[in-house]
């Protein structure tokens, strides 16, 4: 692995990917490993996740995403006379009102599916049960990107049986990329905290998460505080700037934090969605605001982070957008090495995969 | 049915009745691409189904006072690849009929500000970085912002509001036209509930003033107030 201007440089090998649930390799959510880095001192621990209690404090709080998944992905045909794939997938990222959506379109392969790219403006897909997708507009979150170019996201116009939601409900399945074969039911894109449908795809750091892991960070006395961050689709390009998404930070999460801040506690965050919503609302001291709203914030290691010490979090992939925000938080040298034995460890990649607790600030407790 | 770059786009809010639809059926006409937002999800897809077999129609429902709606908007003008004109029409009269302002309810009258003001500024911040140069920004206006009708004191205020909020921003952006345009008494809904039970038959369709705002679209006229009837509807239909 080398340290480049683009960011860390490693390669994810097809055996490091996480291909189902931890559950079908017969371990459960909470045995997925854990690796605990303290930046401070460069000591790296692995574990499992079920011993996360022993590597908090009384007083930390743990901030966590309560996005439900929802079944993103529905079947949809192309009308003949637009481009040559016909079968495609139609992927649900975001509302923009009750019937426009930020959709995705991928055309279906033998293995997982890819981007759709010929799509056009005016175009009428067929959804199950009689719904259809107009496509109204490119959906362009920065500003001249992809004008006159292909288009992979599109804004489209949702003429459904019923309320969007209910209907994928009823007739979607969650978005699976090549690296999962073969599908899993919804209840497998849920975790313990999941109260309000909206993510595309999982918010995934919270998927160890069991009851009796609740029960036992509540009785060592870390706080639990809840926010919403739905999640869009996850399918960006190399280097490519993360979405904007929808978020809201209640009042009470945000004196929580606050509180514990000024008590010198840590404010760790259960994904980089969490990250995302908190740094939004935070100013410059670290002091969170409740609120609402979309975010288009990318974490940088020059922005840095201002409210959130530790992050618990997944293995990403080599230039994705979340290593610059760890990288925000703990320099890349320390994420090198994490990695680096990360990889000698042959933890694995993605959803289904094992977690990472990486702080700058070493807890109270070793 | 294409969107292009070649082809205008126009956002019209308070689309799908009144003068706001009139206005979108005329630009419909005249082949511009629209971005459609009212409140009424029903009738704004009844419009769109409408007005989709003429020309390009993107049709959001929302509230125009939601920031979030706001945003949604921007998204979609981005889309579109920027925008020629923004019809900030959506209003609120307030309560009806219209209460005196020693009895005008403060916080109602704080939501008709939200409104008529807030929201149309709202939605240009919003949309700033879509707005092509030399963009049009028509702001609906009334003749009750410059006349003290009694019992107009809640709309009339905020619309004066409006209008000064208009010409502070034409001065601030010379590389835009910005037009507070006053379309007179018309056969609308509002209009009706401003004189509930009274016959308003004699009062012109909104369909009379679009040639008006046609012309300024179509112009180059320098920023300012500009009262439709006076703008000679005959000669832009000579046009």
């Amino acid at each position: 692995m080398t340290a480049g201007d683009a960011g860390l440089e490693f390669k994810v090998s097809d055996e490091l990917a996480a291909h189902e649930p931890p559950e079908a390799r017969g371990l459960t959510r909470d045995q997925v490993r854990l690796m605990v880095s303290r930046v401070n001192d460069d000591v790296i621990t692995h574990a499992r996740f079920f011993d996360l209690p022993d590597f908090l404090d009384p007083g930390d709080v743990l901030a966590v995403n309560i996005s439900a998944t929802i079944n993103a992905a529905l079947e949809a045909v192309r009308e003949p006379h637009y481009g040559d794939a016909r079968d495609v997938m139609l992927h649900l990222s975001a509302p923009l009102s009750t019937t426009l959506w930020v959709v995705e379109l991928r055309r279906r392969a033998a293995k997982g599916t890819s981007p759709l790219l010929d799509a056009e403006v005016g175009e009428q897909l067929r959804l199950p049960a009689g719904g259809i997708a107009q496509l109204v507009a490119p959906y362009l979150p920065e500003a001249g990107g992809l004008q006159n170019g292909p288009v992979r996201l599109w804004i489209a116009d949702l003429r459904l049986p019923k309320d969007a939601l209910a209907y994928a409900a009823r007739y979607g399945s969650p978005i699976r990329y090549a690296y999962v074969p073969k599908p899993w039911p919804l209840s497998y894109y849920q975790t313990v905290f999941s109260a309000e449908p909206g993510s595309a795809e999982m918010p995934s750091a919270g998927r160890a998460f069991t009851p009796q892991i609740v029960q036992r960070l509540i009785r060592k006395g870390v706080r639990i505080a809840p926010l919403i961050l739905h999640t869009g689709v996850s399918s960006l390009e190399a280097n490519e700037a993360p979405y904007p998404e929808r978020y809201r930070v209640p009042q009470a999460t945000a004196l929580a934090v606050n509180t514990a801040r000024s008590l010198g506690s840590r404010i760790v965050a259960v994904g980089t969605t969490v990250v995302r919503a908190l740094e939004t609302l935070a100013d410059e001291d670290g002091h969170v605001r409740g609120g609402h709203g979309w975010t288009d914030l990318v974490i940088t290691p020059e922005r840095g982070l201002r409210a959130v010490d530790a992050i618990l979090t997944g293995l990403h992939e080599p230039r994705a957008s979340h290593l610059s925000m760890l990288e925000a938080l703990v320099g890349r040298d320390h994420l090198a090495l994490a990695y680096d034995s990360a990889l000698d460890h042959h933890y694995l990649w993605h959803e289904f995969g094992d977690l990472h607790l990486i702080a700058k600030a070493p807890g109270r407790t070793p | 049915m294409k969107g292009s770059s070649k082809e205008k786009t126009a956002l019209i809010t308070g689309a799908s009745r009144g003068l706001g639809l009139a206005l979108a059926r005329g630009l419909a006409g005249r082949g511009w691409n629209l971005i459609l937002t009212a409140r009424d999800e029903g009738r704004l897809r009844s419009v769109r189904d409408e007005l989709a077999t003429r020309t390009h129609v993107a049709a959001i429902a929302g509230d125009v006072t939601d920031p979030i709606h706001r945003y949604a908007l921007a998204v979609l003008a981005r889309g579109h690849a920027g925008i020629d004109a923004v019809i900030n029409n959506a209003g609120a009269l307030g309560p009806s009929p219209q209460p005196e302002l020693l009895d005008y309810p403060v916080d109602v009258l704080s939501a008709v500000f939200e409104t008529n003001v807030i929201a149309p500024l709202g939605v240009l911040q919003a949309v700033r970085s879509e707005l092509k140069h030399g963009a049009r920004i028509i702001n609906v206006t009334s003749d009750a912002a410059v006349t003290p009708y009694s019992g107009w004191g809640g709309y009339g205020s905020s619309k004066a509001a409006l209008e000064q909020l208009s010409a502070v921003l034409a001065a601030e952006n010379p590389s835009l036209r910005v037009y507070w345009v006053d379309p007179g008494d018309l056969r609308t809904d509002m209009h009706q509930a401003a004189f509930p039970g009274e016959d308003i038959s004699d009062r012109p369709l909104p369909e009379a003033r679009v040639p008006a705002f046609i012309t300024l679209l179509d112009s180059d006229f320098p920023s300012g107030r500009y009262v439709a009837a006076a703008l000679g509807p005959a000669v832009v239909e000579a046009a």
